[in-house]
């Protein structure tokens, strides 16, 4: 590890900081090591370099050092106390003994990946925000972009609808782009993707009533921030079967599609690959689409990241009516099998919780699997097509049904990850239902705001535990359970495999866990101050491996929590990084 | 704090779930207790389509009461799902606001047992506007032209729910627009032959825009009329506070005042309910 800092300088970073905020160590990074484009297409096994450490978003380290011997030895190394109070879904990346830690309202720090040592914070200066963009507020609060490095910058999306590249040596804006106008509603709350020299991101605010017929995942260049091409994602001029799927509905009265999670990347085929969310309104009462499938919500993407050109889609959930988005993430999986490489898309990408694996290659349907309870897709063909369940879709306004899983349960945001070592995806889920009624509810009188109504969440008939870690042992015919472990609290964290064989995820107690990839044992666990949450990650400095704990206040902290009494949250947010590590002594292995 | 927290968590946990948010830090709920002295707080939706009108009645109430207004804008421009909503509201009505105007009255109120409605100030109609003069009521309208309504509003429920008793056939296709001016774009370029608005939408479309004199409002039969009934929002921890409003409206109603404010804005409609 070779951290070089140049002389402390008491630096103000922003105008917003020399006005308000106290004044940070503002230090600087000599001689930092630029993250270049064969680092992101193969990083280093020491590093954490994106949202889920490689392009195939697998969610996967190599390190070995903390396994099922040594993990009962974890030590407490740091902690850090993120910079912000609010929701927040933080995926830390380590690069050259940094680690960038980024929170709600897009701050974002350097910190000594070994010491724990700030070296630089970056607070993005959001023009104040007036009382007609209260959802940008909310956001804000809440945000969960997580940020990319390449080269000697770190690139980050923000709540106005900004891409901001900094340099990393001293957390300075070296540019920044308006990408689209924050005054009609949009907003970035997912974090950007870098390949084939571009930056790839994804809007949100897309049911917002300015962003109507426009949802879009973009690529603009890394070195100019010039936009290079734009994909909407609910209007696709290019293929009538999807114009036809809204039943008549032009694309300026259509809403959603919002693509929540950032996408994965294939470089051989320079593809890259996207889920996008429910359609707006929830019922296609409200909606007028009748019993169009309201493509592409609810699907994948596979986008040509050259020409920005649909290559395939694959819907997960046609005609959704209740806000069980499929959004999340997907992964991509090789495996060889008689000689023959099997190059798959695997993803449980929504909240009904069913698991897919798609050919990535051309987007045939491979198999599915069920995990939670749900009873909103009656059953999928040998072709993948998608039926749902006709006696959930509303005949009236009004008229309800308890549908499963619910709008805060089944697969939410926080990541699964797969373990090439046993060859098994392990996916943290939640079993709930609600109540699903469309009602015209106005908030404002007059206004365009309201149009379901979710009763309380509630746990499946016979079902007590609400969390479950489904192990699936999965290949290109079949994804089957390997295991289950059913627990009271629903997991908050998003999960991390290792070459060590063990499976890392936390949950709504405050509880990380270490579990056995082979068995689903739990072999270590440790207790924090606040619901476990973000991403959970590992690296490794001077032979040591270091494991990343996110904590704090996070959507699924807090309307999942709610519903179990003995379970009380604590009062703060707590949002923090606890790092462990083994023993100096205990160093048993080096990574793969 | 326990009051205020208990006070959220009941929010969350009975409340009305979103897709992308849910639930309120506790950090941002302050832990103080306003000292209006003779004054409230009176927050409005910066987006409402009624701001003016509301303005005028929460200066009409303060009036009644003895009590100064202090107009707050509260907040505006959520999604059409609502995503984001309740947790201002949460935060407005905890940190800032006594009161919250303009909101709608309904069977269906979205708001939960932490906040109280108070009786409706006004009921204001929904109206047919159309451009074609050979169109007297929307039941000259073929049925193979589409028209448009105001997302996920009183009277786009009233037509969903008429609509869905007609024989096949027999009802218009409609879209959804959740912005009044483009709607009425859309009818005057002829690619929805009417629509159906709140009444307070289209008099403003009046206001700002010299083109929309080609626009009326014409008989909506056979479609049944459609109210909004138009009220405030009170923490259910202040009951006194909500009594005096009740009061104040039902005074406001019977000696006039509310009538002329409808009709200074052009308003249909009637006071009270």
């Amino acid at each position: 590890m070779k951290l070089k800092l140049l002389p402390v300088l008491l630096a103000a970073g922003t105008a917003f900081a020399t006005v308000s905020a106290p004044a940070f160590a503002q230090n600087v990074i000599a001689d930092y090591e630029p993250v270049t484009a064969e680092m992101l297409a193969n990083p280093p096994a020491e590093e954490w370099l994106m949202f889920r450490g490689k392009y195939n978003n697998q969610g996967y380290s190599e390190l070995d050092m903390i396994n099922k011997d040594t993990v009962g030895d974890l030590e407490l190394a740091w902690a850090w106390p993120m910079a912000e109070a609010g929701i927040q879904e933080t995926a830390p990346l380590v690069h050259d003994g940094i680690m960038f830690l980024q929170t709600n309202n897009n701050i974002v720090e350097a910190i000594n990946a070994e010491t724990g040592d700030l070296i630089w914070q970056y607070r993005h200066a959001v023009a104040e925000i007036p009382a007609s963009w209260s959802y940008q507020a909310n956001q804000a609060r809440r945000q969960k972009n997580s940020i990319a490095l390449y080269e000697d910058k770190v690139i980050l999306t923000t709540v106005d609808a900004k891409i901001v590249v900094l340099n990393a040596a001293d957390g300075k804006v070296a540019w920044e782009k308006q990408v689209l106008d924050y005054n009609k509603g949009y907003s970035y709350t997912v974090g950007p993707l870098i390949a084939d020299g571009k930056i790839i991101s994804a809007i949100s605010g897309c049911s917002i009533a300015g962003t109507a017929g426009g949802c879009y995942i973009m690529a603009h260049d890394v070195e100019t921030g010039d936009e290079l091409w734009r994909f909407n994602t609910i209007d696709d001029p290019d293929n009538p079967a999807q114009q036809e799927s809204w039943g008549g509905v032009p694309p300026e009265n259509r809403w959603g599609g919002t693509p929540w999670t950032t996408g994965a990347y294939d470089p051989e085929t320079n593809t890259t690959f996207w889920g996008v969310g429910m359609p707006g309104p929830y019922a296609q009462l409200i909606r007028g689409s009748g019993d169009g499938s309201v493509l592409y919500t609810n699907s994948t993407l596979a986008i040509d990241v050259d020409t920005g050109k649909l290559k395939w889609y694959y819907q997960h959930l046609p005609r959704d009516n209740w806000d069980l988005d499929s959004p999340f993430e997907r992964m991509l999986v090789d495996q060889e099998i008689d000689g023959v490489m099997h190059k798959m898309l695997v993803t449980v990408p929504g909240k009904n919780g069913i698991a897919f694996a798609l050919d990535r290659d051309t987007g045939k349907y491979l198999w599915s699997k069920e995990t939670i309870v749900q009873n909103v897709v009656d059953k999928i063909d040998e072709d993948g097509t998608v039926h749902i369940n006709e006696d959930l879709v509303f005949n009236a306004l009004g008229e309800e049904f308890l549908v499963c899983s619910s709008v805060s349960g089944g697969k939410l945001w926080q990541a699964g990850a797969y373990s090439p070592l046993t060859q098994a995806y392990f996916v943290p889920l939640t079993e709930a239902c609600n109540t699903v009624a469309p009602t015209q509810t106005e908030f404002t009188a007059g206004n365009a705001v309201g149009s379901v109504k979710f009763g309380p969440r509630v746990l499946p008939e016979g079902i007590t535990d609400a969390g479950l870690m489904q192990a699936l042992d999965i290949n290109p015919t079949q994804g089957e359970s390997k295991w289950q472990y059913r627990y009271r609290p629903s997991p908050t964290s998003s999960v991390l495999a290792t070459a060590g064989g063990l499976v890392f995820g936390g949950d709504a107690s405050r509880e990380i866990k270490a579990w056995d990839q082979e068995t689903g044992e739990v072999v270590w666990s440790q207790r924090l101050n606040a619901p476990i949450g973000g991403y959970p990650m590992t690296y490794a400095i001077n032979g040591e491996q270091y494991l990343v704990v996110p904590t704090g206040y996070s959507n699924s902290a807090s309307s999942i929590s709610s519903a179990f009494p003995e379970i009380p949250l604590p009062t703060g947010s707590g949002n923090s990084i606890f790092v462990f590590k083994l023993p100096s002594d205990a160093k048993t292995a080096s990574a793969n | 704090m326990l009051r205020f927290l208990a006070f959220a968590i009941a929010l969350f946990s009975a409340g009305t779930a979103f897709a992308q948010t849910a639930g309120v830090p506790p950090e941002e709920l302050n832990n103080t207790r306003r000292l209006a002295g003779d004054s409230i707080n009176v927050c409005f939706d910066v987006t409402s389509l009624g701001r003016p009108f509301d303005e005028d009645v929460a200066r009409a109430i303060g009036d009644a009461l003895f009590l100064e207004v202090n107009v707050i804008d509260g907040f505006g421009g959520f999604p059409l799902n609502g995503d984001g909503f309740m947790d201002e509201l949460t935060l407005a009505m905890n940190n800032t606001c006594d009161v919250f105007m303009g909101v709608s009255v309904s069977a269906n109120s979205p708001f939960s047992e932490a906040f109280a409605l108070t009786r409706p100030y006004a009921s204001i109609p929904f109206v047919f506007v159309a451009s074609d003069p050979a169109y007297q009521s929307l039941g000259d309208i073929p049925k193979d032209r589409p028209l448009g309504t105001a997302m996920a509003s009183m009277g786009e429920m009233n037509y969903i729910t008429w609509a869905q008793q007609q024989p096949d056939g027999q009802s218009w296709v409609r879209y959804p627009y959740a912005d009044p001016d483009k709607m009425a774009t859309r009818v005057l370029d002829g690619t929805i032959a009417g629509m159906i608005v709140w009444q307070p939408a289209f008099s403003r479309v009046l206001a700002e825009r010299s083109d929309a004199d080609a626009l009326r409002i014409i008989d909506p039969s056979p479609l049944p009329e459609a109210f909004v009934r138009v009220g405030a929002l009170v923490s259910s921890r202040n009951g006194f506070l909500r009594s005096q409003m009740d009061q104040a409206i039902d005074a406001l109603v019977a000696d006039g005042t509310i009538a002329a404010l409808l009709e200074k804005y052009g308003y249909e409609g009637k006071a009270g309910e």
